[in-house]
């Protein structure tokens, strides 16, 4: 495998372990827009090892909705800041047990 | 060659007719927005195109099994019993908005616009025959859902609920993309059929490499329908969303999500590999955990609503397990639970909903004597939580007994005693809300509103096939059991 696949993976976890582990909501949305290139990167990488284009499709679709995935979230992070006005997520705990 | 799209387009026609009614209604939303009276043409308009796509989709039914649009979409039997489920589902949530205190007034049209958008995505989703289409009808249904439960505006639980279950779902979803890729870079297609027929020719370390692969592509499908260790989100955003949305999450979603499980376990996995006793220890282990965990919490809550999310939890728990055989017995199974979940879920929570605009909140202590103030909706919810419990002669019994049949029939005996455990758990909690509504006495007596004639008459209509499909229920297994899946 290449080089790439280690960048690749190394993009993905990255955005894993961030969306999994920081504390407000704009870097987890980045992170998953990480998580999202990484896979992005590993799927060019397959069309090219295997010699089809289907994947190379998927890339485009993947990134037209990360697009409107995180259109979405920012706007649900601006509806919760308007009245908590914070962004980090220990602040935003309502619903409880 | 080119112009076989064109050709295809007679069996999308319920597709079809859900894009022109969404946008439809979306016409009507801007153009009739400041006359109140106008609010129940869009309801009437909504209620037509969706009885319209219900026949078209039993149009649908009598032709023959097909794959349309290059073969990236089947429609058989088995998707188009599920579309049909699904647009009932629809159907009743939307009349429940339109009942229900807990959607602002302005945003009843918007709540219908966003379930037809959800309903499509659900469509998509049962009749993907390959990773694309499958990918994109998650996606259409999640990031609809997220605006929708979060419809609340002025509510920060709603708030909250919408951004957990859109960062859950932008997760999962990424971690469902990562098992895809390598899937497609081990088997080198994207189409379900062809990827079946490559696992076969595997070597050792490409197995090595598919196992996890399949395990990260179950947690997007496994998010979608709730099943435990991804149900995290499903509790929280199930109460902070509004009881419609609740009630609209609760079928829809969650039968898209099990279907696109079916189809994927029967293309895949009908020949033997060691992938598939992979795949086969995999679901047995999440159908056990899923029901034991959505039981067993289920168990301490207070909030009707909030225990409805975690039995639906178990339910799905319940459905999965009917996948572990792999055989048209364990589907035909499944489709039935899915039609009779359908109608046990739509009375629970409609009767939910109801007591909850009138108190404001749906705490055990609202139920205390029903049955004395309104005796039908006392015996009507009574026997949908007997039949959620799954005592006969009820229809949730026939389901339960299909599932424990076919994984018995299969030689699956613990996964089957763990059924049959969960379901006395179960027993607990529903018959809670049957013992505070028939023995303790009523808090007040005023007068609810929501319970007026034509709703009773509605809810009772919708309790009919519980009580029905408990002792007739060959018509409804025979539509099951045709429910083939085509594999091309």
């Amino acid at each position: 495998m290449s080089i790439y696949y280690y960048l690749s993976a190394f993009l993905f976890c990255l955005g894993l372990l961030g969306s999994i582990f920081k504390k407000d909501l704009i870097s987890i949305l980045l992170c998953l827009e990480l998580m999202m290139s990484g896979v992005a990167v590993l799927f060019v990488l397959f069309s090219k090892s295997t010699g089809f284009l289907d994947s190379q499709l998927m890339v485009i679709f993947m990134m037209i909705i990360s697009a409107c995935e995180v259109a979405i979230g920012l706007s649900l992070i601006i509806a919760l800041y308007r009245k908590k006005q914070t962004i980090y997520t220990d602040d935003i705990k309502i619903i409880t047990e | 060659m080119y112009l076989n799209y064109l050709a295809n387009v007679g069996r999308y026609i319920p597709e079809l007719l859900l894009v022109v009614l969404m946008i439809g209604i979306i016409i009507l939303e801007t153009t009739y927005a400041e006359d109140e009276k106008n609010k129940k043409y869009v309801f009437i308009l909504t209620c037509v195109g969706l009885v319209a796509t219900f026949a078209s989709l039993v149009a649908n039914m009598s032709g023959k099994a097909e794959a349309i649009f290059s073969n990236s979409m089947i429609i058989d039997p088995f998707s188009t019993v599920m579309k049909m489920v699904m647009v009932l589902g629809t159907l009743g949530a939307v009349y429940l908005s339109t009942i229900s205190k807990d959607i602002y007034e302005s945003l009843k049209t918007e709540f219908i616009i966003m379930a037809i958008g959800v309903l499509i995505g659900g469509m998509i989703l049962a009749s993907a025959n390959n990773m694309l289409m499958l990918y994109l009808g998650i996606e259409t249904l999640s990031i609809i859902s997220y605006v929708m439960a979060s419809l609340k505006k002025n509510d920060e639980r709603s708030s909250e609920a919408g951004l957990k279950y859109a960062l859950f779902g932008g997760v999962s979803s990424g971690i469902m993309l990562f098992g895809m890729s390598h899937m497609f870079g081990v088997l080198g297609t994207i189409q379900f059929s062809g990827m079946a027929a490559n696992i076969a020719k595997l070597d050792h370390t490409q197995m090595l490499i598919m196992m996890p692969s399949f395990v990260l592509f179950f947690a997007g499908i496994g998010y979608k329908i709730a099943a435990v260790p991804f149900h995290m989100w499903s509790p929280d955003v199930y109460e902070g969303s509004p009881t419609p949305v609740t009630t609209f999450f609760a079928i829809v979603p969650k039968l898209a999500g099990i279907s696109a499980l079916i189809r994927v376990t029967m293309i895949f996995f009908l020949t033997p590999s060691a992938l598939r006793v992979g795949w086969v220890g995999l679901m047995m282990i999440m159908a056990a955990l899923t029901m034991t965990v959505g039981n067993v919490t289920a168990i301490g809550q207070k909030s009707v609503k909030r225990m409805l999310a975690y039995s639906s939890i178990s339910h799905a728990g319940i459905m999965i397990a009917g996948l572990v055989m792999i055989n048209d017995i364990g589907v035909r199974a499944v489709v039935f639970y899915g039609i009779t979940y359908l109608f046990m879920t739509l009375v629970a929570f409609y009767v939910t909903s109801i007591v909850q605009d009138k108190y404001g909140n749906d705490h055990f202590e609202r139920f205390q004597g029903l049955i004395y103030r309104y005796p039908f909706m006392g015996i009507v919810m009574s026997v949908v939580m007997f039949s959620l419990t799954g005592l006969p002669p009820l229809a949730g019994f026939v389901a339960k007994f299909n599932i424990l049949n076919a994984l018995i029939n299969s030689k699956y005996y613990s996964l089957a005693i763990i059924l049959a455990l969960n379901s006395v758990i179960s027993a607990f909690y529903y018959l809670k809300i049957v013992r505070l509504m028939t023995l303790k006495t009523q808090e007040s007596n005023e007068e609810i509103e929501g319970f007026g004639f034509l709703n009773q008459v509605i809810i009772i209509v919708m309790t009919a096939p519980v009580l029905i499909l408990g002792i007739f229920w060959d018509s409804i297994m025979g539509l099951a059991e045709g429910a083939k899946i085509f594999i091309k």
